[in-house]
Order: structure tokens, then C-alpha cells, then sequence
């Protein structure tokens, strides 16, 4: 039991070697550039963005905190180079949102073991629906409110458009992402020259 | 007794994703104060062993080893990358991946920034390595402006700053022009002058290495250790052809002119090379046997430039008003210093990059009308870093993939691409992921992706970049075939003047942006004139016909006549 | 590259871009918790005259610029406040405190006074947060961005993610054109010459290829470091990070004061004695003002209470 618990707090964390370090600095870029470039708006503040694809591949390969920092510093650089100011309170939702859709190692989603079944499947999309919620349904609209003086009631209206046009995607092109990530670790074990014509 | 730097002891090596070792039992010793080059084909494991000694191996690729590392009496896998990194420099293969830094000036000072040195402290020793690798004047360039050999230098550079004892370059000439290659020989000759300091060299271009003497050559083949003697000794053997290593051409010429290399002086540095009198009499004779002229080429023209310009940051043309017109069937060397445009040159026939003034001719048509993809169905372009070409994961989906989109027939699909795996040794391993094989591996894959397309005209841009003479010469010969039985045109850029003599007829030579010559290869590289204005060298031949007190015209034309009938047989 | 973006790479000739990365970070960083700071849109236009000024003396390409402001003005600025005047028409009341209707359609849609300064102000604060994050972002190169970050003591692990980050959205862009080109180069039509509908779902085709391969070099990448020693030691110095100019050590003082007068301000104006409502505003004199949080007109809430 001990053990256990250690080994979730090891896997929220994740090893922050210079790999990881890499990888979530790349993912950062791509989420930014993604946010800007890579989607359609179909709310103010919102839209049904390729950048949310960002946090489950580094979540998967790397756990949630590198996927929380990852989106973070990503909403921060699409800000910078979108240009619309900087927005702390989506920052933070993102983050926050990344670290939930992130978890997949602590349920035992191994992707880099090529092991990620239906059931998976079911706990990552809770996961995303409920990530969503906490992060624009409450965080991101107390940091509006105070930060921003946004008005309650809109920001909710974004808040859950958010969450839907997030969730569509994160479910409808995340799932097939993971399980092609999962194969493609899968395939590359012993690999042998073989000169046979059997092509 | 010398001390010993690096001890392999019954040492292999299995990456964890591989079936069979990549390693097989290495027992190999190098001393303090060595310069060792390593030779092998394409995946015959150098860049693994030397990564065994960084210690990328065990702890960044994963995998089994058995028997021991030491380096400088240390244990690797007792030791860590960190600890490692005190001792060795690595220059890697793959210079755009070495590239951290942001800028230049950035990068040299990358390591020395992980030291925690002060800024006031790194910035003479910045200026000192740019100056060192002549690029001084791109201090402040970022790495996205930079051409394949730039980037190359920097990456020496980066590893001049950490003052370490051992240090590792793979295939550091790989793109780096001829003189700069030479430069680049002479440096590392310099550092090897500490005699602290043990240096290991892997490349392919042996002539080039030799330029400066080393003191052990290690021949490796299937992950095994072939060969471990002086230069003199190897050349001698008869290891080189076996291993399908390309010697140097001086002695593949003595070997043409039946000369016995035994009694050979210094056989090793062309230099310095005693011939024995018979062995003279024997090259004499070859040299002045008249060779029949090569026919001339009168068919139409397919791609032509007129006084094109291009450039990528306004104000700094990086081609100059360019003119050349190229027939087809001919087989062409684009050659010329780093940097000098000949990709850019690439870039503009296929399209990618529009001219700012002038006009690219395709079959007589001007460019401009044309879609990138439309100029792709008679032209085919192997980019210099293979990185920028692969698209699917897996080779053969890459090699496939330009026929899956014209959506031919599934045997047809797999008939030309087995054929173009086969030219560029790739068919055994086809499943493959891409980012599990070696950088020459890398490079053939993209030539095979486009060769499948088999277009009217092929530019190859350093295609003999990472490859050894075996892999290189089958490119070689599916290429000559698709020139000869189906009169392609093809485009070699190149560093390599053997290609280019063994495989071209005509060169053009590109200096700063501007066609400087434009004329038959063996002219150009009998120019002193033009050699020292884009940074080529005299081949060793140049060289070998001083020593005959020859021409050297005579005596290179001689050679490519030779070659012909010796390919053609 | 660079004069396609808005942030820059290569340091800049003006006094402003030679600016050492820490003292271009603490002022961004005031300037952006001046601006959330206060509601009062006659701070907020104060606090854009320094932004606007060092913009302007950095001589930048303005193209972007306009292009990027006039976005933001359409989509957050525009859609944005017809989206509030649809959905909470009468939030001016709660941070203006009052609600004078000036122009009615029905019971449910109608447009105060108060709601249309809200929208005023909330717009100057975009506007301005808008200006600083230009200013960082011409001025500042990523090796900058970093030692800022070091700076402030973050942890170097911490900044070179940032650094590495926005050093690496060029090289995304490159990525993009690369396997664009080659895509073309081998037979995917992408010119005008293909119909709108083709070049979209070739270009979704290209985003797998261009997320894979940029974490495909990750481990190349992250190679490379380690054999220069990265993560070696505890610390790490910058070579970005140059000697302070005069200018640096004049902001720096400067800054000190700015820092001061904005926890004055807070403390004062928002805590100790605040303005009865979140928003100064020109029409309502200040004893008339009548608070009403917010949270009373939640629609959820209201359900709720039914
Ligand atoms: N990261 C890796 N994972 C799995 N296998 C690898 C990896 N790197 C190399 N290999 C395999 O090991 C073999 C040797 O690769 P290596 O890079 O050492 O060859 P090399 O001698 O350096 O070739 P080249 O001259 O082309 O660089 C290759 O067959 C390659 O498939
Ligand atoms: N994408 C780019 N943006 C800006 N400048 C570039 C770009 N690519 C290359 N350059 C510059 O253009 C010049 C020519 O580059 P090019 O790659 O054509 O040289 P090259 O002849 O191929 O050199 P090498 O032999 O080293 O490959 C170089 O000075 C390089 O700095
Ligand atoms: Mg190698
Ligand atoms: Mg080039």
C-alpha cells in the first residue's frame, strides 16, 4: 500500500530528465502554434482546436505534471504569439485541464508498453469530461472574475463551450491517437533483417 | 607502455528494440594521446560504438550489454552521462539535431553555459572557436538560416569549448565542402597535438582523413571489428575493397596501372608517397595511353536557368543571377564551397523556392505556371537532410508513399518499390520504423522514396553523404541504368569529386551564389583557378600527376575514361 | 522567418531590444500586474503610454501588428460584446454599479449605459494587456526570455522549457513547409490549382507528420544536451544575459518605484478604501453607486432560487 502510493506520486510527477524536458517544450510549441493556427473558432476565447491532441501524447508518454507544464507554457506562447494578451486564467485552465487528460499512466495506460484497452479508453474520457469541467467551469472563471472583470455569465456560456468542443476532440481524435501511438511502440520490438520476398 | 584511454572487453550490445546485437564481442584498446579513425559500411555499428563510449549507451538507447566499457579506467555504466560528459566531446552525426542553441554564438557557448562560466569569461572563447571554424561573421545567425555544412562547422566549434579529453566525431566531413573538409582535417590534427588528448574519427571519406595522418585505422563490418592496423598496412590489404570501403583514388589508379602496392612508401599520404621505379614506369605508361573523347550531348534542353536571382532575407541574393542549361540525359555535378546556393539552386528548379528575378525553364516551359506538384512529375528532389523529406513512419510506407498517392495498382506499387529498395540496400529491412536506423540509412531511405517515381530528372543533394562505397556505388549503378536505358537527367550535388568524376560528365560550379564555371568535370577540377575559388581541392590525382610531372587534365580524363570502360565492362 | 512573425530571434539594433533579458521581464511583468490590477480606465490608458512609446522606438514591422490587434478587436472585441449583450445585458450594474437604459428591444435584450462603459473598459484592459505582451514579445529573444526567467530564480530546468519552447515554434514552421513541399514534390496537388476542400484535408493530413516527427527529435535533441553537459550542475549561466546598459540600470531603479506604487495602489485603492464599485465611471457620481455582486445574476444560480 505504501509502495503504491509512492509510485502514483512518482507517476503524477513524472522523471524530469532532459528528455522529458524536451519533449514537453516541444509539446508547448506545438500547443501554441496549434491554438493559434490549428483550429475553428466557435466561441469567443474558444474553438474546437488540433492543439488539445498536445496534452494526451505527452501525457501519455510522460505522465500529467510534464502535460500540465506543457499546456501551460503553451497557452502562455499562443498568447505571445497570437498576440491577445496574456491571459493567466486560460493558462491555468489549460494547465490544469492538461494534467487531468495527462493521467493516463497512473491508471495504468501504458502506452510505451503498447498497452492501452477499451477500459482505458472509458477512464480517459471521464477524465477529459471532468478535467474540463473543474478547469473552465470553475478555475478559469474565478481568474476572469478578479483578474479580468469578466462578466460571470459569458465566461460560463465559454466555459462550456469549452468543455464540449475540448471533450469532442480530445475523445473523437485523441482515443484513435493513443491506440496508434500504442501499436506503434507495440511494432517496434525485435526487429530482424529479413531478405525474404515475401513483401 | 602507453596508457590505456578506452577499453572494449568482449563487449555487445543489443538495442532493446532489435532482434540481434548490433555489437558483436568488441575487444579494442585505444591509448591516451591516439587518433584512431573508424571505417565500416552504412549500419555496420560505428556511430553505436562511439555512442557505447559518450554514454548515450546504456543511459539514453536503451539495451543489453555484456562484457565491459571503460573510459579512462571508469566503468561507463557505473559512471553517468553527466560524469561522461567531463571526459568526452561528441560531435554528433546528425548536426541538426546538435544544434541547441539558438543562435551560433549560443550553441559554441551551449556547454560552457552548463559549466556556469560567466558570461564575460565565454565570450572571447565564442569569438576565438567561431574564428577557428570561419564563421565569425554568422555569430548572431539562427540555425534555421543556416546551410547543411554551417551547420556542421558550428557543431565542431560547439565541442572545441568544453575542454574535454577525448573527443568523438562522426562523420564530420559529411557536409562539409572539399577545402572546408581539409580545414576541418587540419583542426582536428591540431587538437590531437595535446597529447592528453585521444581523438576518434568516424567517416567514410578516407581520402579526405588522410589528408593529415592517423595513427590506427579500426574496420568494422556487421558490428564486428575487421580490422585494426596502421593506414600503410590497410591499403596494402586487400580489406578495403572487401568491406566495400572506396579507397583513395591515387591507389585506385596504381591499381589500375597494375602497380605493386607493396613496395610503396608512405603509401598512406599521397604526400609524401615513394613510388618505386617500376610502379612509376607502370603509371607512366597507363597515363599517356590516349583515351577515346567523350561524345558530345546535342539533345534538347529539359531544365534552364536565365539570369535567375533568389533570395531568402530581402537584400542578401543567395543565387546571383545564375544561367545554365541543362540537356537532357546529361549526367551533371553541381558543386561549389557551403553555403554557396546549390541548394537553394535545388529548390528553385523544383519549385519550392519562386526566383525573385529571372526564369527556370522546365522542358522549355516557364516554372512559374507550374505547381509544385506538377514540376514534381518530371522532377525529383533528394533533399539534403533527410529529415525534411520523411513523412511515414515505417520505410517502406515512405518509400510507397509518392505511388499510394498517384493510386496505382497494388503490384505495381510493390514492383517499383522493391526495386528502389533493393538500389539503395534497404529491401531487408522495409518494415522498419524510420527512427530506428542509422543517418546513412536515413539518407538512402529518401533516395529510395524518390527513385520509385523514377522522374526525367533527378537532383540528388549529397547523396554519397553518411554512405559507404558499397551502398553508394548500388545508388550508383540504378542510377547510371535509369541514365543510360531511359535517358534521365541527373543532377549531383556534391562535395564528393569522386562522384563527380566517377559519375558526371559536366560540373557546374556555384561560388557565392553565382555559376563561376560551367564546363567538363575534368577541367573544372584540373582549375586551380576555380578549385581555390569555391573551396574544391585537387583530388590525389591532381596530386599523383605532379609527382609524374604530368598534366593533371591528362592524367584525370585519363582515370574517368578508364572508370567508364571498367563500369561499362 | 523573422519579419513573418511577431516575436523576434535575432537581438534588435534599438536601445530597447539591447536591453538585458532580466530588466525587459520585470517590466513586462509590472506592466501586466499594474494592468490587472486596476479597473480604472484612467490608470489603464496611463499605463499604455510606455508600451505604445517603446513599441514605436522599436521600429517594427507593423504589418503583423495591425493584423493581430484588428483580430483580437473583431473576435474577442466585437462578437465578444454582442455575445454579453445577449447573454447578461445588465452586467454594467454590477461592476459600474447602476443600470440606465438607453435603448430597449424587449425585456430581455436591452443595452444600458453602464454596460456599454463595462464593455469600454474591459476592452482598454485587452487593449493594453495587448500593447505590453507586443512590447516583450518585439523586444524579446527566447535565450532572453530565458535569463529573465532565471532572473526571477526560476529553476533552469524551467526556463530552458520556455526558451527551448519558443525557440522551437520556427522550426515547427519550417517543419510545416518541409512536409508540405515534400508532400507536393511527390504528387499532392496543395497549389490553387486544387479545390479549397482538397488542400484542407491534405493539410489535415499533414498535422500527424508534423507533431510524430517534431517529437521524433526530442531524442536527438535531448542527446545532445546531455553530452554538453546539460543538467550537470545545479546552476547555469546564460550567455544571452549581457552586461546591464546604463538604460537597464536606470529602468531597473524605476521599476522599483513602479512595483511600489502598483502594491500602493492595491493596497489603498482596492483594499483599504475602495470605489464602492469595481469601475470608476464618469456618469454615476460616487455616493449613488449601488453594490451588487455579481453573483446575483449567475443563470444558474437564479434557476436555483426559483
Ligand atoms: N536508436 C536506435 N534504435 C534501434 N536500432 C538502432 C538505433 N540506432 C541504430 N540502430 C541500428 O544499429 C545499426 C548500426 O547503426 P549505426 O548508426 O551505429 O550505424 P553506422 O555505422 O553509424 O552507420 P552510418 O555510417 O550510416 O552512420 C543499424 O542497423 C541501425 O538499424
Ligand atoms: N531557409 C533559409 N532561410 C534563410 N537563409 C537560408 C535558408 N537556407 C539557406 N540559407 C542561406 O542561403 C545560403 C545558401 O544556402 P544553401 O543551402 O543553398 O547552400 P549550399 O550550397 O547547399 O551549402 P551546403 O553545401 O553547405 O549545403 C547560405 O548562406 C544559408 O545561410
Ligand atoms: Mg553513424
Ligand atoms: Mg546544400
Amino acid at each position: 500500500m505504501e509502495i503504491k502510493k509512492k509510485n502514483v506520486g512518482a507517476m503524477l510527477v513524472g522523471e524530469w530528465n532532459t528528455k522529458t524536458i524536451v519533449a514537453v517544450a516541444i509539446g508547448a510549441a506545438l500547443f501554441g502554434v496549434l491554438m493559434c493556427y490549428g483550429g475553428i473558432p466557435i466561441f469567443t476565447n474558444t474553438s474546437l482546436t488540433t492543439a488539445m491532441i498536445i496534452p494526451v501524447i505527452v501525457g501519455a508518454l510522460f505522465g500529467p505534471l510534464p502535460a500540465m507544464v506543457c499546456c501551460g507554457v503553451g497557452n502562455v506562447i499562443a498568447d505571445l504569439i497570437g498576440g491577445w494578451g496574456l491571459w493567466f486564467d486560460w493558462s491555468v485552465g489549460n494547465a490544469v485541464m492538461a494534467f487531468c487528460v495527462g493521467l493516463l499512466p497512473v491508471y495504468g495506460a501504458n502506452i510505451k508498453e503498447g498497452i492501452f484497452t477499451a477500459k482505458h479508453a472509458v477512464i480517459y474520457a471521464v477524465c477529459c469530461i471532468l478535467g474540463n469541467m473543474v478547469a473552465f467551469g470553475v478555475i478559469t472563471p474565478i481568474f476572469s472574475a478578479l483578474f479580468y472583470g469578466s462578466d460571470l455569465n459569458l465566461t460560463f456560456l465559454q466555459a462550456l463551450a469549452a468543455t464540449l468542443g475540448n471533450t469532442l476532440v480530445l475523445v473523437v481524435v485523441g482515443i484513435p491517437i493513443l491506440l496508434v501511438l500504442a501499436n506503434r511502440y507495440k511494432s517496434r520490438t525485435n526487429l530482424k533483417e529479413d531478405k525474404g520476398d515475401q513483401y | 607502455m602507453k596508457e590505456p584511454a578506452i577499453v572494449f572487453k568482449d563487449f555487445s550490445f543489443q538495442y532493446r528494440v532489435q532482434h540481434e546485437p548490433t555489437l558483436h564481442d568488441i575487444n579494442l584498446t585505444i591509448y591516451k594521446g591516439e587518433k584512431v579513425l573508424i571505417l565500416g559500411s552504412s549500419g555496420s555499428g560505428k556511430s553505436t560504438l562511439a555512442n557505447c563510449i559518450n554514454g548515450l549507451i546504456p543511459f539514453s538507447h536503451h539495451g543489453t550489454m555484456t562484457g565491459s566499457v571503460t573510459v579512462m579506467g571508469q566503468e561507463t555504466r557505473e559512471s553517468s552521462i553527466y560524469g561522461l560528459s567531463k571526459t568526452v566531446g561528441t560531435v554528433l552525426q546528425d548536426s541538426d539535431a546538435q544544434f541547441v542553441g539558438l543562435s551560433v554564438a549560443e550553441d559554441i557557448a551551449f556547454a560552457m553555459e552548463n559549466e556556469a562560466k560567466p558570461r564575460r569569461e565565454m565570450v572571447p572563447i565564442v569569438e576565438e572557436h567561431a574564428a577557428t571554424v570561419g564563421m565569425s561573421d554568422f555569430l548572431g545567425a539562427v540555425p534555421f538560416n543556416l546551410s547543411g555544412g554551417q551547420k556542421q562547422k558550428v557543431a565542431i566549434a560547439g565541442v572545441l569549448g568544453s575542454n574535454v579529453n577525448i573527443l568523438i566525431f562522426d562523420e564530420p566531413l559529411a557536409a562539409l565542402d572539399p577545402q572546408m573538409g581539409n580545414t576541418a582535417v587540419e583542426l582536428i590534427d591540431d587538437l590531437a597535438r595535446d597529447k592528453e588528448r585521444t581523438i576518434i574519427i568516424i567517416e567514410h571519406r578516407l581520402e579526405d582523413v588522410l589528408h593529415r595522418n592517423v595513427d590506427r585505422i579500426v574496420l568494422m563490418a556487421d558490428g564486428r571489428i575487421a580490422a585494426d592496423m596502421t593506414p600503410d598496412e590497410l591499403l596494402k590489404s586487400d580489406l578495403l575493397q572487401k568491406h566495400g570501403i572506396r579507397e583513395p583514388l591515387y591507389v585506385t589508379a596504381m591499381k589500375y596501372a597494375g602497380c605493386e602496392l607493396e613496395g610503396t612508401e608512405n603509401l598512406g599520404d599521397i604526400n609524401t608517397i615513394r613510388f618505386t621505379d617500376e610502379a612509376k614506369g607502370k603509371l607512366m605508361r597507363f597515363f599517356t595511353e590516349e583515351s577515346e573523347p567523350m561524345p558530345e550531348n546535342t539533345a534538347d534542353e529539359v531544365v534552364g536557368f536565365d539570369h535567375v536571382t533568389y533570395e531568402y532575407d530581402a537584400g542578401k541574393p543567395v543565387v546571383r543571377d545564375a544561367s545554365f542549361s541543362i540537356k537532357r540525359g546529361e549526367r551533371i555535378a553541381v558543386i561549389g564551397k557551403n553555403g554557396a546556393g546549390k541548394s537553394t539552386a535545388a529548390k528553385l528548379i523544383c519549385g519550392v523556392a519562386r526566383p525573385k528575378s529571372g526564369t527556370v525553364r522546365i522542358d522549355g516551359q516557364d516554372a512559374k505556371s507550374l505547381s509544385i506538384k506538377e514540376i514534381g512529375e518530371r522532377v525529383g528532389y533528394v533533399m539534403q537532410n533527410p529529415n525534411q523529406m520523411i513523412i511515414k513512419d515505417t520505410i517502406k510506407k515512405e518509400v510507397e508513399y509518392a505511388l499510394t498517392i498517384r493510386e496505382m495498382p497494388q503490384d505495381t506499387i510493390r514492383e517499383k518499390a522493391t526495386a528502389a529498395l533493393n538500389a539503395c540496400s534497404l529491401y531487408s529491412m522495409r518494415n522498419w520504423p524510420v527512427d530506428t536506423v542509422s543517418y546513412g540509412q536515413k539518407k538512402r531511405i529518401t533516395v529510395a522514396s524518390i527513385l520509385v517515381l523514377e522522374p526525367d530528372v533527378l537532383i540528388l543533394d549529397e547523396p554519397s553523404a553518411g554512405q559507404d562505397y558499397k551502398s553508394y556505388t548500388e545508388i550508383m549503378k540504378f542510377i547510371n541504368v535509369l541514365n543510360r536505358e531511359y535517358g534521365k537527367t541527373i543532377l549531383f550535388i556534391t562535395h564528393d569529386m569522386h562522384l563527380a568524376l566517377e559519375n558526371t560528365e559536366r560540373a557546374i560550379v556555384f561560388s557565392d551564389g553565382e555559376v563561376i564555371a560551367d564546363d567538363k568535370v575534368f577541367a573544372v577540377l584540373a582549375n586551380d583557378d576555380i578549385i581555390s575559388r569555391a573551396n574544391l581541392k585537387q583530388t590525389s590525382l591532381y596530386t599523383l600527376a605532379k609527382h609524374l610531372c604530368l598534366e593533371p587534365e591528362q592524367v584525370t580524363r585519363r582515370f574517368i575514361a578508364h572508370e567508364r570502360e571498367a563500369s561499362k565492362a | 522567418m523573422n519579419n513573418k512573425l511577431v516575436i523576434n530571434f535575432v537581438p534588435g539594433p534599438t536601445p530597447v531590444h539591447k536591453l538585458a533579458g532580466s530588466t525587459k521581464m520585470l517590466i513586462f511583468l509590472l506592466f501586466t500586474a499594474a494592468i490587472i490590477a486596476t479597473f480604472d480606465i484612467r490608470v489603464i490608458a496611463a499605463l499604455m503610454i510606455v508600451p505604445i512609446i517603446a513599441i514605436i522606438s522599436m521600429r517594427p514591422n507593423y504589418k503583423p501588428l495591425i493584423v493581430l490587434l484588428s483580430v483580437m478587436l473583431v473576435t474577442t472585441g466585437v462578437i465578444g460584446s454582442i455575445m454579453l449583450l445577449i447573454v447578461s445585458p445588465d452586467t454594467g450594474f454590477s461592476h459600474v454599479g447602476g443600470s440606465t437604459i438607453i435603448w430597449q428591444a424587449s425585456e430581455k435584450l436591452f443595452i444600458t449605459r453602464e454596460t456599454l462603459w463595462y464593455l469600454l473598459v474591459t476592452m482598454t484592459k485587452r487593449v493594453a494587456s495587448f500593447l505590453t505582451v507586443m512590447m516583450f514579445a518585439l523586444a524579446t529573444t527566447p535565450s532572453e526570455f530565458a535569463s529573465g526567467l532565471a532572473f526571477l530564480h526560476m529553476p533552469y530546468k524551467v526556463c530552458t522549457i520556455v526558451s527551448l519552447a519558443y525557440r522551437t515554434i520556427p522550426d515547427i514552421a519550417s517543419k510545416f513547409i518541409d512536409i508540405r513541399n515534400s508532400m507536393q514534390m511527390r504528387g499532392v496537388e496543395l497549389s490553387k490549382k486544387a479545390s479549397v476542400g482538397k488542400r484542407l484535408k491534405a493539410t489535415g493530413q499533414l498535422l500527424i507528420p508534423l507533431i510524430m516527427s517534431s517529437f521524433g527529435r526530442v531524442e536527438s535533441i535531448a542527446n545532445a544536451m546531455d553530452l554538453r553537459g546539460y543538467g550537470r550542475l545545479k546552476t547555469r549561466t546564460w550567455y544571452a544575459e549581457h552586461e546591464l546598459t546604463n538604460l537597464d540600470k536606470i529602468l531597473r531603479i524605476a521599476a522599483i518605484f513602479f512595483g511600489a506604487a502598483i502594491l500602493f495602489y492595491i493596497v489603498y485603492f482596492r483594499i483599504i478604501n475602495p470605489y464602492p464599485a469595481e469601475m470608476w465611471c464618469p456618469f454615476i457620481a460616487k455616493e449613488d453607486i449601488i453594490a451588487k455582486s455579481q453573483f446575483e445574476d449567475i443563470f444558474f444560480l437564479k434557476w436555483f432560487n426559483k
